[in-house]
């Protein structure tokens, strides 16, 4: 998780991420910003974000991002 | 029937909600599919063989689909991780030659009735430039109504079946009742399958709430339709037929009006069909979210046609941007200019692709390519010079909160929308950069009181216009605050509630722009 904040925190710094619940709604994270995450996320976990998991819901908060990179993890 | 005929909000609807909700709860889908084959009927006859035909297709490849995971969880039990991948692998390939097989054939259909035209144009025209014998028949094809907003809603049914968002319908009617229901079938909103099956087959009663909100909406959609955009049709159409008689300001003023028109008009429809769904206790995703509030292009487009957008989004954008090839392009660049460059990159090749195919989608012709390719690069600069504007604003301490700084972003989004759709009403690519070239080069307000009150609008047209304008801005506003405004008037004591309906039914047929001198709008979107 330490590490998730930390590359969220490199790719948009003015955001609480412990407590931000809308991320995407809220458009702190744009497309551009959700595809250099998801490339950092791919290289420093070793999963592979499937397109159709691109949905705002997984992408909302740094709490539910670690639970896909978890999910993806265990699959 | 189109849905601003009197004949469909006061005879087609009150009919089909009387003998809904007389009808058992099980039956009432199958009534609604019979009203939706009877709509269709209308528009485009005996072409509801295409219609039939594609959601056979995808219920067909849904089923299959679903048995080849069935077969796949049988036949990965009890293997090692590393069998499991090779076997996984194998029948993701069945799954995806179904997928690919199925999309095709559908997207055929569009491709014949839509393109094939435009594309034997520009084939004849380089047969032509190297001197080749022999010129492609052109033959214009009459669609079936809505083929573009149903077969884009087909494809998303059949890519989120191949990727297990959820479980393949095994009801075939509820499949072909998701791409005919007759209010999203002319202009959208384009749905997912996800979204709308809880209400859609659920045959929830008409209650005097969703009676009452859904012909409040209906009201404001015909409310935009009729007096505004009816009204400044005559105006719109003489400056883009005649651009070559008129000076600048008077060519940007009919891109203004054309603007507001497409408003109106489209987000009017919207109403209408988000309203006819809800008598029926049916949601159906919101498609406009007040766009001319947007800060940037970006923005515009995630609050203009939002279904389409977000259609492009899931099925277009993050696919071809998180494809291998463009992972692999964009890695070097990643290692030599950080993760910022190569996402920006990646979105660039993504968002051309985007782009291309949403031009195409609104009209197989150069002007539409031009509009889609016009929004590419103003969304492309604003994401490339975003990082050095935030930190130029960061330097002088200007607050990109205040109401001043958002205003005038708000107005140079409007500025660059208004050239954009000059170009989308514009009878051709030339006409367009003709008309663009007469705004730059005769910029001359004189004439211009005279042309403004001559071309089909006269002071009380105007003075209908701007309170309407500041009508629809009042509730635009209250909506941006998250004020639900027939929820708020709900509550109101029963005099003032039936006041503000009498006086909306009573705005439209006083004021509404029908008869002599008015030309209504035709369904623009019903042609894409």
């Amino acid at each position: 998780m330490e590490k998730l904040i930390e590359i969220l925190e490199e790719l948009n710094p003015d955001v609480d991420y412990e407590n931000c619940e809308n991320l995407v709604d809220g458009r702190y994270l744009d497309s551009l910003t959700i595809l250099s995450l998801i490339s950092e996320i791919e290289d420093n976990f070793g999963v592979v974000i499937p397109t159709v998991e691109i949905i705002p819901d997984n992408f909302n908060s740094a709490k539910k991002i670690w639970a896909l990179i978890t999910k993806l993890e265990e699959e | 029937m189109s849905y601003f005929d009197v004949i469909y909000f006061l005879a087609f609807l009150p009919g089909l909600i009387i003998i809904y909700n007389l009808l058992p709860k099980k039956i009432k889908p199958f009534i609604l599919l019979l009203a939706s084959f009877a709509f269709f009927f209308t528009y485009s006859k005996w072409l509801i063989i295409f219609i039939l035909l594609s959601s056979l297709s995808i219920y067909l490849a849904g089923l299959t689909m679903q048995k080849i995971d069935k077969e796949k969880k049988d036949a990965i039990k009890d293997l090692e991780i590393e069998e499991k991948k090779i076997i996984k692998a194998k029948y993701l390939n069945k799954k995806k030659i179904v997928l690919i097989i199925t999309a095709l054939f559908n997207i055929a259909f569009l491709f014949y009735f839509k393109y094939l035209g435009f594309f034997k144009g520009i084939i004849n025209s380089l047969l032509k430039i190297f001197n080749i014998n022999g010129n492609l028949k052109i033959i214009h094809h009459l669609a079936p109504i809505g083929i573009s907003f149903y077969t884009l809603s087909a494809i998303s049914y059949l890519i989120d079946v191949y990727h297990e968002k959820y479980e393949c319908e095994n009801n075939y009617f509820k499949i072909l009742l998701y791409l005919i229901f007759f209010p999203t079938l002319v202009e959208g909103p384009i749905t997912r399958y996800n979204e709308v099956r809880d209400t859609l087959f659920t045959g929830n009663k008409t209650t005097y709430k969703s009676f009452c909100f859904g012909y409040q909406r209906i009201l404001y959609g015909l409310f935009k339709k009729i007096v505004i955009a009816d009204r400044l049709n005559i105006f719109v159409k003489i400056i883009f037929t005649d651009y070559m008689h008129f000076s600048g300001p008077i060519i940007f003023l009919g891109a203004i009006f054309y603007t507001i028109l497409l408003y109106m008009e489209f987000s009017g429809t919207m109403d209408i069909v988000i309203g006819s769904a809800e008598i029926f206790g049916i949601i159906i995703p919101e498609n406009f979210k007040q766009p001319f509030f947007s800060k940037n292009i970006s923005e515009f487009w995630s609050r203009w046609h939002i279904t389409l957008g977000l259609w492009f989004k899931d099925y277009i954008f993050y696919p071809v941007s998180l494809s291998k090839g463009v992972k692999k392009i964009t890695s070097k660049i990643k290692e030599l200019f950080g993760p910022r460059t190569s996402s920006l990159f990646m979105g660039a090749i993504a968002l051309f692709a985007v782009w291309s195919l949403n031009g195409l989608w609104h009209g197989a012709g150069y002007q539409f390519l031009f509009f889609g390719y016009y929004h590419f690069i103003l969304i492309l600069l604003g994401n490339i010079f975003e990082p050095l504007i935030v930190k130029i604003c960061h330097k002088l301490k200007i607050n990109r909160e205040n109401f001043l700084y958002k205003l005038i972003r708000i107005i140079k989004t409007c500025l660059l929308i208004f050239i954009g759709e000059l170009f989308f009403r514009a009878n051709s690519l030339t006409s367009g950069i003709e008309m663009m070239k007469r705004i730059i080069t005769n910029f001359t307000f004189k004439g211009f009181n005279h042309a403004v009150l001559t071309l089909g609008l006269d002071i009380k047209d105007y003075i209908i216009i701007t309170l309407s304008l500041i009508f629809i801005l009042v509730i635009s506003i209250l909506k941006e605050k998250n004020i639900e405004v027939r929820e708020s008037l709900s509550k109101k004591h029963i005099v003032i509630r039936w006041a503000c309906y009498y006086a909306l039914i009573l705005s439209i047929i006083v004021f509404g722009a029908y008869g002599e001198g008015y030309v209504p709008v035709e369904p623009i979107y019903a042609d894409f």
